[in-house]
């Protein structure tokens, strides 16, 4: 039987788990340490563009993309990551587990290139 | 082939003169936005339909859903800001082309139907941006329509290289 104690204990610990890096996403958040927690990137798409173009993280760290442009987008890096179609107003989140640079376009609109490097 | 350019080509030229004439108003730009897209909703489900490859009935089924995305956006825009879209001479010769378009696909099929829809698109996209260079940007007084218009101008850039990538391989 656990105490009262330490069932309000798990029950702040499954709240903390339900909404990861709640306290790091922001757009162009570095680091997260702190927290001891990978941080969590945002990466914003509007008016055809990958805002910020280009987005440095650590291993282990999660990228979210979120689409603002009335019509689907996607997040490819050929061979290695593909988010497929992103509604609009929808985002794709990607945990960033290899070391390496990874430029990116959307396939549906190839004019659109990012990059991201993972430390 | 040749002819339906010149439908396009004379619809918004019609557009582009109308600078000199009478610069469009901005209940007229948006008419003239939503119309444009109207137009490419409409073949692009045409080719969702008919076109004899997949590349093509992929792009026609973008077409619809990138063009039905800015005309979504062109609607709430034009309501939040109580502008109701007035019909003009550009919009007009816009739909009549449209029409000319679709009435010419129709009696096509197979290779046929894919090279006058992918050359029609091309020259499309190819009027559409310089009416939105010349006329509909120049022109456009509300700030939020003017930044309407450039958000999604890249989007007819993407479209017009990927027809003209289709038709490359024609």
């Amino acid at each position: 039987m656990r105490t009262r104690t330490q069932r309000l204990a798990l029950a702040l610990i499954c709240a903390g788990a339900l909404f990861p890096g709640a306290a790091t996403y922001a757009p162009g958040t570095a680091g997260g340490a702190s927290a001891g927690k990978p941080a969590t990137h945002s990466v914003v798409i509007d008016g055809l563009k990958y805002d910020p173009e280009t987005l440095t993280v650590k291993r282990g760290e999660t990228v979210i993309w979120t689409n603002k442009d009335p019509f689907p987008h996607t997040v490819t890096a050929q061979g290695k990551f593909d988010s497929h179609d992103i509604a609009a107003g929808g985002s794709w989140k990607y945990v960033a587990r290899t070391a390496g640079e990874y430029s990116y376009i959307c396939t549906l609109h190839p004019n659109m290139k990012g990059m991201l490097r993972v430390e | 082939m040749k002819n339906i350019g010149i439908v396009v080509a004379t619809a918004l030229l019609l557009a582009a003169g109308g600078v000199a004439a009478q610069a469009p108003n901005d209940a007229q730009i948006a008419h003239i936005v939503v119309t444009a897209n109207q137009v490419d909703i409409d073949a692009g489900k045409l080719a969702e339909k008919m076109g004899s490859t997949k590349d093509v009935r992929d792009f026609g089924k973008q077409m619809v859903t990138d063009h039905s995305g800015v005309n979504k956006q062109a609607v709430a825009l034009v309501t939040k800001l109580k502008v109701k879209p007035e019909d003009n001479p550009t919009s007009q010769s816009l739909k009549s082309g449209g029409e000319a378009n679709l009435k010419n696909l129709k009696t096509l099929k197979g290779n046929a139907f894919d090279k006058a829809y992918i050359d029609h698109e091309v020259a499309y996209h190819e009027q559409v941006l310089d009416a939105v260079d010349k006329t509909l940007l120049p022109s456009a007084k509300n700030e939020e329509l003017k930044a309407l218009i450039t958000k999604v101008r890249p989007a007819f850039v993407a479209h017009l290289e990927h027809a003209k990538m289709l038709q490359s391989k024609m």
